[in-house]
């Protein structure tokens, strides 16, 4: 209940970071509470994210949203980032790596998300895509705030590239129905992936003060 | 054998046709042809629509790696995004699909009502015209120009009055007729409404009063007195206002109206029920627009403001409803508590009878 309003208010306040100084305040202080604002966002957006998909495979239509449906990954380009990577590869790469990996993920996942907000067909799916990307812009930037914070470079390249890259578009509506698919399956394991990221990097930075700095942007 | 989960070069099959577009009520053969790279015959292929498996009884193998379907009499599309007619692997495996999009053209959009801020700006409303469905996702575009001047010009702002509204911020002429139609279009057709022809300075509408009070004629029971502001665009342009009342007891539904207010901006309410409890609203027509004779739109009503007519102590030999009576108890011991409060509490100079009396009114919402 209550925990969910907070969520939505770090969120709009990360989204109206124009830099990110404002986590900046002494690394240890600022790198313990950005660890844990990244996470609860993390949190936050696998919440939306059920909600979305529900709505959104619904429109796609059966068999999208059967609960065991598992299309074939046909191999035009690996656009979207897979999230499945050998788990011990993952957790013996850097911090740093990983968190780049991460911040690297979701600026080209939400990227694809604002292509499909520009094409889907229903009023209500565009508000909730437009609301979940607004959310996701603010966990690349929280996850930019991280690294800033424990002193990593952030990954060269704009945060959030303009277009996709690369790969053409779908060559038919069904084949997109299934990249549309597999972009929310991707998304939902990238977030459940991450909170665990989180989590851990929580424990390792020792814990600051507890109370919430929100100095910045008049608040 | 093991599902079909390897990544292939190609894609394992073709359909045909892809992503089709037909009238409902159409019948459809689709062929599903499996890609010479893979080991699949037709009697291993399957179809599905939209999850569900269709009768083999319908299938025609039209090749030795070709298998077909036909589909009588389709339905409209379950679904927006296009019924999923899937070519099936005998595991299950998805080797291809295509997008059904079945329908019906759209209908001329019908009802299109218009009406303009202040002047500012016009905003459109209409009617889909279709009875029911057309199954297809179907876009509408609403058009304007000046009569007589050539140009089309396209509304962009959708959605600001409902789903089939537009708005129309500015660049926009007085005195002049405006031509305004709109445009329904899917995947089977296109449909124009009717053109409308209005001048802005006739459909034009203001905000509601503001700043309405109401209050005790004296110890008058059965009368109340309204007090409103006119809406401040008033003055920046050339309109005079006329206003309307509406009011209820608390607990009907029934509003009576007051039309004859004229063009103050205050009047009495007669003819009331003593200690009772009345909700009223005013709105306000701005006419005679630049000396034109015609009247406006009327505004949406102010919020409602609460008051109570007064009751005299002495018990009257008449009959209330027990609610009233209730009501008329509470209400007093209300008030005696609220006048002890100011005396003992500082601070609390707002509470009185009238707040309660507005938080009633905001429980009726």
């Amino acid at each position: 209940g209550d925990s969910w309003g907070i969520f939505t208010f770090l969120c709009a306040a990360l989204c109206n970071l124009p830099a990110l100084p404002a986590l900046n305040c002494s690394e240890e202080l600022g790198a313990g509470q950005s660890i844990q604002q990244t996470y609860d966002l993390t949190r936050y957006l696998e919440h939306q994210l059920r909600t979305l998909a529900g709505t959104y495979l619904n429109y796609l239509g059966p068999p999208f949203n059967e609960p065991d449906f598992t299309p074939p990954r046909l191999a035009r380009a690996e656009r979207v980032p897979s999230a499945t990577v050998d788990l011990d590869l993952w957790r013996g790469l850097t911090d740093n790596a990983r968190l780049a990996a991460n911040y690297r993920a979701y600026s080209r996942l939400l990227c694809y998300l604002r292509v499909l907000d520009g094409q889907v067909g229903t009023a209500e799916l565009r508000h909730r895509l437009a609301h979940f990307c607004a959310s996701l812009q603010g966990l690349v930037l929280s996850i930019g705030g991280v690294m800033s914070s424990l002193g990593y470079p952030l990954p060269a390249g704009p945060a959030a590239p303009p277009a996709p890259p690369g790969a053409p578009a779908a060559p038919n509506d069904f084949l997109k129905k299934m990249d549309d698919f597999w972009l929310l399956k991707e998304l939902q394991t990238w977030l459940w992936r991450s909170a665990k990221d989180f989590n851990r990097l929580k424990k390792k930075v020792p814990p600051a003060v507890v109370t919430l700095r929100l100095e910045a942007r008049g608040f | 054998s093991p599902p079909l989960s390897v990544s292939p070069a190609a894609d394992p099959a073709v359909i045909s046709p892809q992503d089709p577009t037909l009238l409902i009520g159409s019948s459809l053969v689709a062929t599903c042809t499996v890609s010479p790279d893979f080991p699949l015959k037709a009697e291993d292929l399957y179809w599905t629509l939209n999850g569900r498996r269709l009768p083999a009884a319908s299938y025609a193998a039209l090749g030795p790696s070709t298998l077909s379907v036909a589909l009588a009499r389709l339905n409209g599309s379950r679904q927006q995004s296009g019924d999923n007619l899937v070519c099936h692997s005998r595991d299950g495996g998805i080797l291809a699909g295509s997008c059904l999009y079945v329908g019906l053209p759209p209908e001329k959009p019908v009802n299109i009502t218009c009406w303009s801020k202040n002047m500012k700006d016009l905003t459109c409303k209409w009617a889909p015209g279709t009875e029911g469905e057309t199954f297809l996702h179907t876009n509408y575009t609403l058009k304007y120009k000046r009569r007589w001047y050539g140009q089309d010009n396209t509304c962009q702002e959708y959605h600001t009055a409902g789903t089939y509204s537009c708005h129309i911020p500015k660049d926009l002429a007085l005195f002049t007729p405006y031509e305004i139609w709109v445009e329904a279009s899917n995947r089977l057709g296109v449909a124009v409404s009717d053109v409308v022809m209005l001048d802005i300075l006739d459909v034009v509408t203001t905000d509601p009063p503001s700043d309405v009070h109401v209050s005790r004629v004296g110890d008058l029971e059965d009368q109340l007195s309204v007090r409103w502001s006119s809406p401040p665009a008033l003055k920046d342009f050339l309109f005079q206002a006329k206003y309307q009342i509406q009011y209820r007891v608390e607990d009907s539904s029934e509003w009576k109206v007051v039309d004859d207010v004229g063009n103050q901006t205050s009047c009495r309410l007669a003819g009331l029920r003593p200690g009772t409890v009345y909700f009223v609203q005013v709105r306000c027509n701005p006419f005679s627009i630049y000396g034109s004779k015609k009247a406006g739109i009327w505004s949406d009503w102010s919020n409602p403001t609460a008051a109570s007519t007064p009751r005299s102590e002495r018990v009257a030999g008449g009959c209330d409803p027990k609610g009233g009576e209730q009501n008329t108890t509470l209400r007093r011991e209300l008030k005696q508590f609220f006048g002890w409060v100011k005396k003992h509490a500082y601070g609390c100079s707002n509470l009185g009878i009238k707040l309660y009396d507005q938080w009633r009114v905001w429980l009726q919402k």
